[in-house]
């Protein structure tokens, strides 16, 4: 399952005074099974990118191509690629609306028209994703749970639909460490199922301890892409479009400058067993 | 999807139709009203038609941003001009085809009809347009401020609607941002029978109320903790005060009343 | 020295809302000019504890004392409410007006003060946080971070003692944090303001003066951004984080190398690599 773009150009309220362009001749190809990260500024067009995907909005011109279909055919079948891309927006929570955490998760495959047999066993499943225990949950009213629960909800709710490509748009906004952690382990296990995973982020950590291929995006336009290795073993041209760099790539910086050879670290993981290394030779040799 | 709606919405600038007093304007935007159903023949048409276009100017608000606010009642224009012709009887008989008879008296009135209606909207989207709505809410307040004495709650009636206003963008994005959500779990909004098109609206409609109350309950709390507690002792920053322009204004309107009342009794 | 907040004891019950955490014997003092930042995971009781000293709640147990008034007595909450400004956290939710400049106004009004005066303060205060150009902008227009910044303005405006900000950039992207955050480190330095920052997020926390960390309604530990840190697990335990140079230490430590206890930022830890070598 694979989703190329082709020159994606989207040019909101064309026509007007307040005419502005929001993609700018986009072309990327995400591959079946990727974990891929979107990052850029508020406003770079990241979030107006990945409601493309699904086709919540239209392109103005331009190619999405999701496992062979374009959805950007007049006839494409919208419902057929909302099954095949999930999008979660940010802060998911305010979209739930049923009486019982059990008809919220169902809300998707019920739209899908399928036998109820098929439709409990998705709500099942998607609990068993996010780690919430379904007999405990399925009557329980969605609007009583704590903030990262009620997230966790709402992300089942996409999950039910069996997307092959999921997009998280800002799966962390608001959450504390622990919550973000539940979250961003949650995504990688999804990952690990074999999910096709795109998420938009402002934390260049996360970006960098989860994602195998990154895009920055500036005004519009692709500004950097690579694998998170290649991104960021050049920080500068991040830094240069205005984004920050991962806290492990500052730190070990600073410590090659002191001559201390870390190497360009991009998770705090890899720094650790650099340092590790380090001071292990140092001890043997001292 | 939203973003047609052009009533109430505010054009800024700087001219003198946008400095006018909002209470001067409020008022004078009545007057126009009377005016509108006072007259009764071209010329006073025509002399409304040379004030509205004259403040159109001065106001520097592109024409087609006026004529936007006509297209929601194209549908009542339309309507009740078919109405007028159809269903008014006069004596000059103009056009018979089996049971459908039109005569002149009926056509001219369905014209009139339509006519006024055009004119009152393009008449308030003037107002709306080169007021902003803090200040129009604030002329309101003012102009009404008599009636606190009746026990009237203009203070608080003029904070609500200036609540509604600046909440009215915030709630539509997310209307906008909740219809993408569901619709991205397959739900359809757009086909069905009005009864199942009535249920398609529930996941939209919950979350938004909820959302609503979550954010009138914050409001409130940020309100409190900013000292608010009604109308006690309370100040303004920007006074009113009535200058040159305004007394001008009133007085030219004035005339235009004047002429309008002498071309109802002459014509 | 005299505190300027004192929290005496305090217990505080909801007992409606589910949402929030319960606080209890809470006992805090605060003094004038200090930095204080409030850390703690969603629930732990610390927006509680800030609504507690702006008289939006009232103790249920223990007392609350604000500038020397008594957050209980029905007199003094206008009092307190105009020397501890409080800013919330949903950027949206808490601008009344349509435009920048009145919304900062609307405390003024509310006090009662001379138009001429407000006026003045409006100007003054748009200036000290960098917004004078949006003054006659609608905050719609706004990011997060500008709006943010018009909020205090706003409280700022109301010439207060203290701010108390309720997670002011948990819905915020990273370059509107850095305005927010850097905004009230100008209020605390330049102005004198006593500042009480309630977050999760430990890079903000680290630039106060003293951090209270709260759990289950509780104070679990205060002392400065030194003291607190270096207590990683415990932090850990309680589901914050620590800055990844005390973190590193921690575990270069664990191997058995001596490293400090206390390194907070990363200049101190390479240095501190350094003279391992």
């Amino acid at each position: 399952m694979s989703l190329v773009v082709k020159d994606l150009t989207h040019v909101y309220m064309p026509g007007t005074p307040y005419q502005h362009v929001a993609l700018d001749n986009v072309s990327l190809t995400i591959n079946d099974g990727e974990f891929a990260a979107i990052i850029g500024h508020t406003g770079s067009g990241k979030s107006t990118l990945v409601q493309h995907f699904n086709g919540l909005i239209k392109a103005t011109s331009g190619s999405i191509t999701v496992n062979g279909i374009d959805i950007t055919q007049k006839d494409a079948d919208m419902k057929q690629a909302r099954r095949m891309v999930g999008l979660v927006f940010q802060y998911p929570e305010y979209q739930l609306f049923e009486e019982t955490i059990y008809k919220d998760i169902a809300f998707g495959p019920r739209n899908l028209k399928l036998s109820e047999e098929e439709i409990d066993e998705r709500v099942r499943e998607a609990c068993a994703l996010v780690n919430l225990d379904f007999e405990t949950m399925k009557e329980k009213s969605p609007f009583e749970l704590s903030g990262g629960q009620k997230r966790r909800v709402a992300i089942a709710g996409v999950l039910a639909m069996r997307p092959d490509i999921l997009i998280l748009d800002e799966p962390t906004a608001g959450l504390d460490p622990r919550g973000r952690d539940e979250i961003l382990a949650l995504i990688e296990a999804w990952h690990k199922l074999g999910k096709t995973i795109i998420m938009v982020s402002h934390s260049m950590d996360d970006v960098a301890k989860y994602a195998d291929h990154i895009i920055a995006f500036k005004s519009g336009r692709i500004a950097v892409e690579g694998s998170a290795q290649e991104v960021f073993m050049e920080p500068d041209k991040l830094i240069e479009i205005g984004l920050d760099v991962p806290k492990s790539v500052k730190l070990s910086h600073m410590f090659m400058e002191k001559g201390i050879n870390t190497g360009l670290c991009y998770t705090a993981q890899q720094l650790k067993d650099s340092l590790k290394k380090i001071l292990g030779g140092g001890m043997n040799a001292g | 999807m939203l973003g047609d709606i052009t009533i109430g919405q505010f054009f800024p600038g700087d001219t003198v139709v946008h400095r006018v007093d909002p209470r001067v304007k409020l008022v004078l935007t009545v007057l126009y009203i009377i005016a509108v159903f006072m007259v009764r023949s071209v010329v006073g048409y025509g002399l409304l038609l040379l004030c509205v276009l004259a403040i159109a100017r001065m106001s520097k608000v592109p024409f087609k941003y006026i004529m936007k606010g006509l297209k929601p009642i194209l549908f009542i224009c339309i309507f009740t001009f078919t109405l007028n012709i159809f269903f008014t009887k006069g004596e000059n008989l103009i056009f018979e085809w089996k049971f459908i008879k039109i005569y002149k008296e009926s056509l001219i009135n369905a014209v009139y009809f339509a006519l006024r209606l055009v004119f009152l909207v393009i008449g308030t989207s003037l107002l709306t347009l080169t007021t902003s709505p803090m200040a129009l809410t604030d002329g309101l307040e003012r102009l009404l401020k008599p009636l606190k004495k009746i026990k009237f709650p203009v203070h608080e009636l003029s904070m609500m609607m200036s609540i509604a206003l600046r909440f009215i963008p915030t709630l539509l994005e997310e209307t906008d941002k909740i219809m993408k959500a569901q619709i991205a779990r397959g739900a359809d909004f757009e086909s069905g029978n009005i009864f199942e098109r009535a249920k398609a609206m529930i996941p939209l409609l919950v979350p938004l109320f909820v959302s609503a109350f979550r954010r009138a309950d914050e409001l409130a709390m940020a309100m409190e903790s900013r000292c608010y507690r009604g109308d006690v002792n309370r100040t303004r920053m920007k006074t009113l005060k009535m200058e040159k322009r305004d007394y001008t204004a009133i007085a030219l309107s004035f005339v235009v009343l004047a002429l309008v009342i002498v071309e109802r009794s002459v014509l | 020295m005299e505190a300027i907040i004192r929290l005496n004891e305090i217990d505080y019950n909801y007992d409606t809302s589910q949402e929030s955490v319960a606080v209890s014997s809470v006992s805090l003092d605060i003094y004038e000019g200090e930095f204080i930042a409030v850390l703690g995971h969603n629930g732990s009781g610390k927006s509680t504890l800030a609504k507690l000293m702006n008289a939006l709640y009232i103790p249920t147990k223990g007392k609350v004392t604000v500038c020397g008034y008594d957050t209980s007595d029905d007199d003094s909450v206008f009092d307190i409410r105009q020397r501890c400004g409080m800013v919330f956290q949903n950027p949206d939710n808490q601008m009344v007006a349509t435009i920048v400049e009145e919304d900062i106004a609307f405390g003024l009004e509310n006090l009662g003060i001379e138009p001429l005066e407000i006026r003045k303060r409006v100007d003054s205060v748009l200036d000290a946080v960098r917004m004078g150009k949006f003054s006659d902008t609608s905050p719609n227009m706004l990011s997060g971070g500008q709006k943010q910044r018009i909020a205090i303005a706003g409280v700022l405006a109301m010439q207060p003692k203290i701010i108390v900000l309720d997670e002011p950039t948990a819905m915020l992207d990273p370059v509107g944090r850095v305005e927010v955050i850097e905004t009230v480190k100008k209020m605390n330095e330049q102005l004198g303001i006593t500042i009480v920052l309630i977050t999760h997020f430990m890079e903000e926390a680290a630039l106060a003066d003293r951090i209270v960390v709260m759990d289950e309604g509780r104070i679990v530990n205060i002392g400065t951004p030194r003291e607190v840190f270096s207590k990683v697990d415990e932090l850990k335990s309680i589901g914050l984080d620590v800055p990844m140079a005390t973190e590193l230490a921690h575990e270069i430590r664990s191997l058995g190398f001596d490293l400090p206890k206390d390194i907070i930022n990363d200049e101190e830890l390479v240095e501190a690599v350094c003279r391992l070598l």
